[in-house]
Parts: structure tokens; C-alpha cells; sequence
């Protein structure tokens, strides 16, 4: 089966770069159902996925898509599914299984502005909590990467796959319309230079083998056999033991939520990206995320014009939080500027606590369809600076 | 004899080939129709030759799943309730090679999981469903389902049921699946051939099955815990086709027709048909 790399300089939008990542990350299948502003994304898939022996369907909605893009997985593809808020709202019912279960597979979402079908066409930044917290009944952690170019989103849909196979677990892309949108530049290179992660296999025979490290909660790169290879493989909605039956006692509940979360937080070193500009000498920081960052980065060199000491800084992993280099980057400033594109402040509230009350954090919302403009975002710093 | 509750040292030499020890005896109420049916597709299973290894068991949520879940000695993949089709559309598009025997409730495929049903039969996606019809919800204790009578008294109708039921095998008709047929638990013999039937065919097997559920459908609806009695119902509504022929549409009314409903192995589905259009579309 081919790689599906296709090395070059493309024009393309985020989403067709979402597209390209997933294909060189070694996706074979993708179900999706039709929304604003991830389409793009759907139909690359559709064009792209029959021409490398992929599979790509619309399926009847949004669960049925996650559903099957779990069940892909579990036959051993790898495997995508995409949408935006009201779609993903629909999605987080099958995400649940897929984390349960400890499935390997990415989510994207394209955020819009919400709530509701909002405004269908337009930029919002309202699904940071919803996919953090949106499946049913917590005792899990999330992973989930935000680009914010089309050059990051090629590169990131790579790194979703390849932490959803070191993890074990769903990834979500979280992109927004910005990125979806944008049309520039895009490098694709040779497939030698990309790092793509294969699905871990075990090497114990099948009586030895445990489908769900219950015993050894923090453990990654644990293997996940494919149906068919003999290893009788127990996959559920249900609370389960270390080989996947149904159980409803207490400490099994327990070993399993410790499982699900522990294996993200024990291994929290290896899940922090963050984009700093200018923070050496900086005495206040413009924090922003996903296509946001841009008109940020532009507020704080504007900023450094007129002689303000602005840095700027960025998750690129969104979850779990950056809890420490946000901490860091509170020491050394006086105010912190969120800017962020909902009004009720979720990524700012997330940079306050995780400040311990070390600066004073501001937000600059929004309810969406524009991103916040450069100036807007320099009033705001000037207004605030001390 | 054995003694409750403990694991009776003589299985069934079928339980002892295909299903897991360790999960036996399976949690069903006595009477319970659904171990019937259990039977009837293991020896399907068993005539065909069907191995552990190219052999995968699906299933949704609700009774039938809860006792069928983790028992196949080969792999098992349960799904959220109603989203079987969904889940078992990726694993099948994934493994085409590999057999896959479903196994939904009737509020799992025709009410949450209706949609995903319809267009499993639409696409006429390769798998073999069995369809555990109880007329109730089992699991929960006895709430309407899409498929109780008209008049049914449940926990959630106590006045009883003011909407007309679903007959699931003509929706899978209408929808384009390539078998469709209705039994009762009952029909052992002609229900294991139509699971052969079905494992055989390419294109979506639909196979259902009027159960006894003695436990709610015999409590709430007929008032009676006897699951003899709720057998005795089953065969009073049912009507084999070609009996149906002869008697008025009166008598026919309320009634489930049984046998075979369509039988159409021509239809190609999309398993088959993604594998033409990649060899038409595939570059390298
Ligand atoms: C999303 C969701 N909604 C509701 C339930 C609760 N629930 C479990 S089984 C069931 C009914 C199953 O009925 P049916 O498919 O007829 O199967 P039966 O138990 O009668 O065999 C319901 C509503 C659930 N598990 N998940
Ligand atoms: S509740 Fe009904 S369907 Fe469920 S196991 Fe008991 S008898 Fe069977």
C-alpha cells in the first residue's frame, strides 16, 4: 500500500492539509458527515483516500461516523473523523466508547461560532471545555492539539495519529475556522523526513496477553492487537476488567478511571508544546490559541513598536492544559491578556488557574464569526499594561 | 446436579467449542427466549465451519448484548445502544475478510439505533443481524418499545400503548437488504438454517426473532410470569405466510408474518462495491 506522501509545495487550505497529514500519517479510513467549515476536509478524503486503498464513507450523521471510525479502528485502520460544534456535540456520545475502550483515532474539530448552529460559516473558539469534558462521565483525560496555520495543521494531524497510537486513545485536532479556511503555503515533504508512529503490537501469546493494563495505570505504547489475530479481544460500553468483561464492582471502576486518566498525567512531560515569542524580557503576556494566535502575534510586535515589554505565548497542546509553562510564564509577568473567540472565557479561566494567582489574567472574548484584529488586541495591551 | 450459582461441570458440547467458559452460565432470566436463539446460531456457526479466528461477534446494548458480550471465544466488539450498524460498518469495511454476527434488541435497532439500521440496509452493508425482538425494553425493566403492541400495558404506558409497532423485517425489506426473514425462538430448526442462509449471504442479513421475555414482556403485558405462556402468545400472534393466505385480513390483523420475506443474493452491497472501485480508482 502506497505511503500517500505527496512531497510539494501546495496552496491549499488548512483543511486540505488536515487531509494531506492524515493520509501521510497512514489513515486508511475516514467517515464523516457534511459540515461547515470542515467540508473540505471530507471531500479531500473522499478524492484522496480510494486513490492509497483507504476507505472513506459519509455516513447517515455524526454518531454514526465516530462509531465506525472506532470500530475501523478496532479492525486495524487508522482512522478519522471530523466536525464542527453541533456535529461534535453529536460525536462526544461515540468518543466516550472510544476512550473506554482505549481506541486509537483522531477527531478534528473545526471550530465555528456557537452556541448551536451559530453562525454556520464563521470562526469561533466555544468547544475548548466540550471536548475536554463533554463525554459522558468524566474519569477520563483528552488529548488534543491546536494548529494555527495550515502548515501546523499538516503537521499536528500527523502528531494526532501518532499520539493516539503512544496513548491509546482518541486525539482531537482542534482547529477552527481560521485555520479550515486559510489558503497558503504548505510544504509536504519527503516521506523519510516525517515521523509516523505504527500501531504497537503484542508479543506475547494470547493467553498472556492483557487487553487493559488496569495493573500498571500510567503505562503508553501499550499494544493493541487487531481483531482476527487470535487474541479474542473484549471491546464494550461497559466498566471492564484487564480483559475487557463487563464488571461492576467498585475497585474495578476505579483501576479503570485511574487507567484512562492516569495514562495521560503520568506522562505529561511528553505532551507539552508551546510556542513562545518575545517572553525573555517580557512583563506581559498575550496568550491566544488556534487561528487566533495570528492577529496576537501582530498586537504583540505592534506592542514591541511602540517599546511595550510584550511577549506572546501558546498551547499547541490545548490538553491536557500547560499547566507548568503557564505557571512559569506567570512569574515572570505582571498581566496576562487571554484573547480568545467566546464570550464566557474558557481558555482564560484554564491560564488563571493554572497562574496560582502569580499575575493578574485579563480576557479579551469574543463571541466570534471575526477573529479579533491586531489593533484590537494592542488596545487592549496598552490599555492594560502597567 | 449442580447447585445455584455454581458453573454446572457439563456444558453443551457447543458452549464447550465456541463460547468462553469462564462467562458461563450467561445472566438470562429463566425462560428467557434469548438462549434459544444463542443456540440456533451456534450451530449455524457450527455447520459452517466458522472459526474464532475469521469470526467476529457484535453486539448493541440490551439484554441480548449483556448475555451474548465477552462469550464468543474469538473477538468481541459491543457497541453504545443503537450505534451496532454504525460500529459494525467500520469494522467490517476495515476487515472485509472476516464473518461478522450482530446482535441487536428492538429498541436498540428500531428506536436510538433506527437510523443507523435503515442505512445499514441501504447500503447493504455485509453482516449477519439478528434481531432479539421481545416487544419490550428487557433490560431496563419493561418500558414501551418501538415494537410492543398496540394497547401494551408497560412501566411507561401504564394506560397503555397509543402507537402503532414497527414491523422491523419490512423496513430491512424496503431499505435493500439482501435477506430478511422472521422466526419465533421457537422455530429452532428453520431459524439456524436462515442463520446459515444469511452467514452465506453477501449483502445484509436480517434475521428476527420473536422472543419470550417472561421477566417484563410476561409481567407488564400479559400479566403472567410463565414464559410458557408468553410462548403460547407469540404463536397466537403469529402466522407462518402461507397459513397467512388463507385466513381473512381481520385475522391477520396484529399478527407477525413468519419465514422468509426476501431473498435477493444478486444485490451487491457496499463491501463488494468498495473493492471494485478501488481497483478502479487505487494508483499504487
Ligand atoms: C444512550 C443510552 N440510552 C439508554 C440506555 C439504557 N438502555 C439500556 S438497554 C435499553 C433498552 C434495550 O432494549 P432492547 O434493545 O429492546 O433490548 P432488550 O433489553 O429488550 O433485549 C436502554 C434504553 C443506554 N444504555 N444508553
Ligand atoms: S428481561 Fe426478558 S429479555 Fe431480558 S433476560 Fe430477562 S427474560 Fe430475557
Amino acid at each position: 500500500m502506497s505511503s500517500g506522501v505527496k512531497p510539494g509545495k501546495y496552496f491549499v487550505q488548512g483543511d486540505e492539509a488536515i487531509a494531506e497529514g492524515a493520509i501521510a500519517a497512514g489513515c486508511r479510513f475516514f467517515a464523516g458527515y457534511p459540515i461547515t467549515p470542515c467540508s473540505e476536509t471530507s471531500e479531500t478524503m473522499a478524492r484522496r483516500l480510494p486513490e492509497v486503498g483507504g476507505v472513506c464513507l459519509q455516513m447517515e450523521d455524526e454518531l454514526a461516523s465516530i462509531h465506525a471510525v472506532g470500530g475501523a479502528s478496532v479492525g486495524g485502520l487508522k482512522a478519522m473523523t471530523i466536525s464542527s460544534g453541533p456535529g461534535i456535540s453529536l460525536k462526544l456520545e461515540g468518543l466516550g466508547w472510544g476512550i473506554k475502550n482505549e481506541i486509537p483515532y483522531v477527531v478534528v474539530d473545526v471550530q465555528r461560532a456557537g452556541p448551536s448552529n451559530g453562525v454556520a460559516t464563521r470562526v469561533g473558539q466555544g468547544d475548548f471545555y466540550t471536548i475536554r469534558y463533554g463525554s459522558a462521565g468524566g474519569n477520563s483525560s483528552i488529548i488534543a492539539l491546536s494548529p494555527k496555520s495550515t502548515q501546523e495543521a499538516f503537521d499536528l494531524t500527523i502528531e494526532c495519529f501518532n499520539l493516539a497510537e503512544i496513548f491509546r486513545c482518541p486525539v482531537f485536532l482542534l482547529a477552527d475556522e481560521t485555520v479550515g479556511h486559510t489558503r497558503e503555503l504548505l510544504l509536504i515533504p519527503e516521506e523519510s523526513e516525517l515521523k509516523v508512529v505504527k500501531r504497537v503490537k503484542p508479543t506475547v501469546p494470547p493467553e498472556q496477553f492483557l487487553m487493559y493494563p488496569l495493573d500498571t495505570p500510567g503505562v503508553i505504547n501499550y499494544p493493541f492487537p487487531n481483531i482476527g489475530e487470535g487474541y479474542g479481544i473484549c471491546v464494550s460500553p461497559y466498566t471492564h476488567n484487564s480483559k475487557g468483561y463487563a464488571s461492576t464492582a467498585q475497585d474495578m471502576q476505579e483501576k479503570m478511571a485511574k487507567r484512562l486518566v492516569f495514562k495521560v498525567t503520568e506522562n505529561l512531560d511528553k505532551l507539552v508544546r508551546v510556542e513562545k515569542q518575545k517572553m525573555e524580557d517580557a512583563e506581559f503576556a498575550v496568550v491566544a490559541y488556534g487561528g487566533n494566535a495570528r492577529p496576537a502575534i501582530a498586537a504583540v510586535e505592534m506592542a514591541r513598536e511602540q517599546g511595550m515589554k510584550v511577549g506572546f505565548f501558546r498551547p499547541i497542546i490545548v490538553w491536557p492544559f500547560p499547566d507548568g509553562e503557564v505557571l512559569k510564564v506567570a512569574e515572570k509577568v505582571k498581566n496576562i491578556l487571554v484573547c480568545e473567540l467566546n464570550i464566557d472565557g474558557q481558555l482564560s479561566r484554564e491560564v488563571a488557574r493554572a497562574s496560582k494567582g502569580k499575575a493578574e489574567v485579563y480576557l479579551l472574548g469574543s463571541g466570534g464569526v471575526e477573529p479579533h484584529l491586531p489593533a484590537q488586541i494592542f488596545n487592549e495591551i496598552r490599555r492594560l499594561y502597567p | 446436579m449442580s447447585t445455584v450459582g455454581e458453573t454446572p461441570n457439563v456444558l453443551h458440547p457447543l458452549v464447550a467449542k465456541y463460547l468462553r467458559k469462564e462467562r458461563m452460565p450467561h445472566m438470562a432470566c429463566p425462560g428467557c427466549g434469548i438462549g434459544q436463539v444463542v443456540h440456533a446460531v451456534l450451530l449455524a456457526v457450527d455447520e459452517l465451519g466458522l472459526t474464532p479466528k475469521d469470526t467476529v461477534w457484535v453486539q448493541g446494548v440490551g439484554c441480548n448484548s449483556r448475555i451474548t458480550y465477552s462469550t464468543w471465544v474469538g473477538d468481541n466488539v459491543d457497541a453504545h445502544h443503537g450505534r451496532m450498524f454504525a460500529v459494525a460498518t467500520g469494522l467490517k469495511m476495515a476487515r472485509p475478510d472476516m464473518n461478522f454476527i450482530c446482535f441487536t434488541g428492538d429498541g436498540d435497532c428500531g428506536a436510538i439505533g433506527g437510523n443507523h439500521f435503515i442505512h445499514a440496509c441501504r447500503r447493504n452493508l455485509d453482516v449477519t443481524a439478528i434481531l432479539f425482538n421481545n416487544g419490550i425494553y428487557g433490560m431496563t425493566g419493561g418500558q414501551v418499545a418501538p415494537t410492543s403492541p398496540l394497547g401494551a400495558v408497560t412501566t411507561t404506558t401504564p394506560y397503555g400503548n397509543i402507537e402503532d409497532p414497527f414491523d422491523m423485517c419490512q423496513m430491512a425489506v424496503a431499505a435493500g437488504a439482501s435477506y430478511v426473514a422472521r422466526w419465533r425462538s421457537t422455530d429452532f430448526k428453520p431459524l439456524a438454517n436462515s442463520i446459515k442462509k444469511g452467514i452465506q449471504t453477501k449483502g445484509l442479513a436480517f434475521i428476527e426473532v420473536l422472543l419470550q421475555c417472561p421477566t417484563n414482556f410476561g409481567r407488564y403485558v400479559l400479566k403472567t410470569s410463565n414464559p410458557q405462556d408468553v410462548l403460547k402468545w407469540i404463536k397466537d400472534h403469529s402466522v407462518s405466510q402461507k397459513e397467512a393466505k388463507k385466513i381473512s385480513k381481520e385475522e391477520l390483523a396484529g399478527k407477525y408474518l413468519i419465514g422468509e420475506f426476501v431473498y435477493r443474493p444478486e444485490r451487491t452491497g457496499i463491501v463488494e462495491r468498495y473493492q471494485e472501485f478501488l481497483k478502479k480508482y487505487q494508483k499504487d
